[in-house]
């Protein structure tokens, strides 16, 4: 018997982030989901889509009424809060990802630490909290409605260079604690903005990343601070970071953030052990080989493999290649909807 | 000389793979103590000394080749190796990348005065869209290490600034690198860009990064793939003599 829909995405998605009974797993993805076929669908391109609240909304909506997914996530990069602390840009054009000019860092030391006065009335920042006040209106009782708001550890990328900021912490640890523990309320002040604009739950992305730190740099570095921003901040939570991350999954678990946005180099049923249900999983699709290179059917494979290990959320492991096709990401749900209804 | 270095003896122990121990303790025993000691000094990242011990090497007449082989890439085999094992991670390899410059400093000039025959030339870019360089920086010291001269065309590059590059200074190689999964496509579509003007066979294509696999390099087309700074020289080596041997016929 096919199973039946008793629930709307929100409910779903909500549940499934406060550990609660769900119809199905949820399809989402905390990152998002903007690709170039998208965005001639509603004639909403980059870079004008990130910048714009009206175009941002339109295409974020894209993720539910084109792919039927159960979150819109209307943050599509990772540099607008950086473009509000003075970052010099890229912006680039439809069919690349806007970037920070990392090789120019706008600081040095502790000291040029400053989040500016009108840091939430930055184009850049309030073109995603203006998008969050539209979705909420248009789709609020319905579908989830995600914002993002960029970790300390990512906007030290970004206002430092990242191999400055990662020289850092060896030359002068206790500089960059402190450092940390500035820049965190950016991201604190911007998810507050986000909540109040109607977000449902914030993804996190603080890119500690198994490629570029050790396990031990999570817990020594960001775990106290994640852990104070999961208390502080008054919706669920979504941490993400990319690359192999198994070694800190038991420290992010007890960090009191709802959920992990974890990377497909990671095996599901190795992460699920390594979070030992102290948090929520969600991913993880692989991007370049699986959504952007492959088919359906390889698509298929792996959003079981994630449902039979018992991953909460499924979603591509992070944002995806622009150019990728829409018929591999229609093909998530598709997967949940046909692995639920032989198991449900 | 066999190693004398405590700390480098210690060091050493990390390489485990029966290959890489003959090829780094060959590396090492050709030197003295005074390039044990350099070598400990890389791997631990302390560019202070690598500054001073460079120079008092120099200073008391040994060959700059020598220092290179010795001291540094012998330092930096090591902190490869610990890399690739996840026994250390970028903070560790960016303090060594930062102690092998500061000898390099000085070595270079030397090097280049010399008029040495290089093995072979790269063109080596982060591909469009993608600002990370660390991974490709790593890279390129390994491979000018290891005797290629070799052209860093910076980061988000385009796939005719590929081409231009390639052209201008008669590439054998062609390296792209890319850290997001949302650029790494741009591999293929550099690769593509190539066929485009009909001169794919004139270059050998190595890919890498983060993300990249060697699944991935083949999807995309390209000849060869890295996953650490070390293989990349090595598969950089091996095919140049295919890349040289195609130009010259």
């Amino acid at each position: 018997m096919p199973y039946v829909e008793t629930m709307t995405p929100r409910e779903r998605v909500m549940n499934a982030l406060a550990g609660l009974p769900v119809d199905r797993t949820p399809v989402s993805n905390p990152t998002n989901v903007a690709t170039v076929e998208l965005m001639d669908l509603v004639d909403a391109p980059f870079p004008d889509a990130c910048r714009d609240p009206e175009l941002n909304a339109r295409l974020a909506a894209t993720g539910y009424t084109e792919l039927g997914f159960d979150s819109i996530q209307p943050y599509f990069t990772i540099i607008q809060e950086s473009s509000a602390l003075g970052c010099e840009m890229q912006w680039e054009q439809k069919d690349n990802w806007p970037t920070v000019r990392m090789s120019n860092p706008i600081w040095k030391g502790e000291d040029d630490v400053k989040i500016p006065a009108d840091f939430l009335e930055h184009r850049d920042t309030k073109s995603v909290t203006g998008a969050i006040e539209i979705l909420k209106r248009e789709f609020g009782d319905e579908v989830a409605i995600f914002g993002k708001s960029m970790g300390p550890w990512t906007l030290a990328y970004h206002v430092f260079g990242v191999e400055p900021f990662l020289l850092m912490t060896i030359d002068d640890p206790d500089m960059t604690l402190r450092i940390l523990d500035k820049l965190k309320e950016a991201t604190v002040l911007y998810a507050d903005a986000q909540i109040a604009a109607g977000a449902d739950a914030i993804c996190l992305p603080d890119h500690a990343t198994g490629d570029l730190v050790s396990g031990e740099y999570y817990k020594r570095f960001l775990q106290e601070i994640h852990t104070e921003m999961a208390e502080r901040i008054d919706a669920p939570l979504i941490l993400h970071i990319c690359g192999r991350t198994l070694d800190r999954m038991p420290y992010i678990a007890q960090t009191g953030m709802a959920a992990f946005h974890f990377d497909s180099r990671n095996d599901p049923q190795e992460a699920m052990d390594a979070v030992d249900g102290g948090i929520a999983l969600v991913g993880n699709i692989n991007n370049p080989e699986t959504l952007y290179a492959r088919g359906p059917d390889e698509v298929r494979r792996e959003v079981f493999a994630c449902l039979e290990a018992g991953v909460q959320m499924i979603a591509p492991e992070c944002a995806i290649p622009l150019q990728t096709k829409l018929q591999n990401l229609l093909a998530i749900p598709e997967a949940i909807k046909e692995w639920s209804a032989e198991r449900l | 000389m066999p190693i004398v270095h405590e700390g480098l003896a210690r060091e050493f122990e990390y390489v485990t793979r029966e290959d890489e121990r003959e090829m780094i303790l060959a590396q090492i025993e050709a030197g003295d103590a005074l390039m044990q000691q350099m070598a400990y000094s890389l791997i631990t990242g302390d560019h202070h000394a690598i500054d001073e011990l460079t120079q008092k090497a120099l200073g008391e007449g040994r060959e700059a080749n020598d220092i290179l082989d010795e001291g540094l890439i012998a330092g930096m085999a090591v902190v490869g190796v610990k890399f690739r094992d996840n026994i250390i991670f970028v903070p560790e390899v960016l303090i060594a990348a930062r102690a092998m410059k500061a000898g390099m400093a000085h070595i270079d000039p030397i090097l280049s005065a010399s008029g040495v025959e290089p093995v072979g030339t790269a063109v080596f870019g982060t591909v469009k869209g993608d600002l990370h360089d660390i991974g490709k920086n790593l890279c390129i010291m390994m491979m000018r290490g290891a005797g290629f001269i070799v052209h860093d065309l910076g980061v988000d590059t385009k796939p005719d600034e590929f081409i231009e590059a390639a052209d201008e200074n008669n590439a054998d190689l062609v390296m792209m690198s890319a850290l997001l999964t949302t650029t790494m496509p741009n591999m293929g579509r550099t690769i593509t860009a190539f066929e485009d003007m009909g001169i794919r066979d004139e270059y050998k294509f190595m890919t890498g990064g983060a993300s990249v696999t060697q699944e991935f390099a083949d999807d995309m087309g390209a000849d060869g793939y890295g996953d650490n700074a070390i293989s990349c020289v090595a598969k950089a080596k091996e095919l140049i003599g295919v890349a040289q041997t195609a130009r010259s016929g």
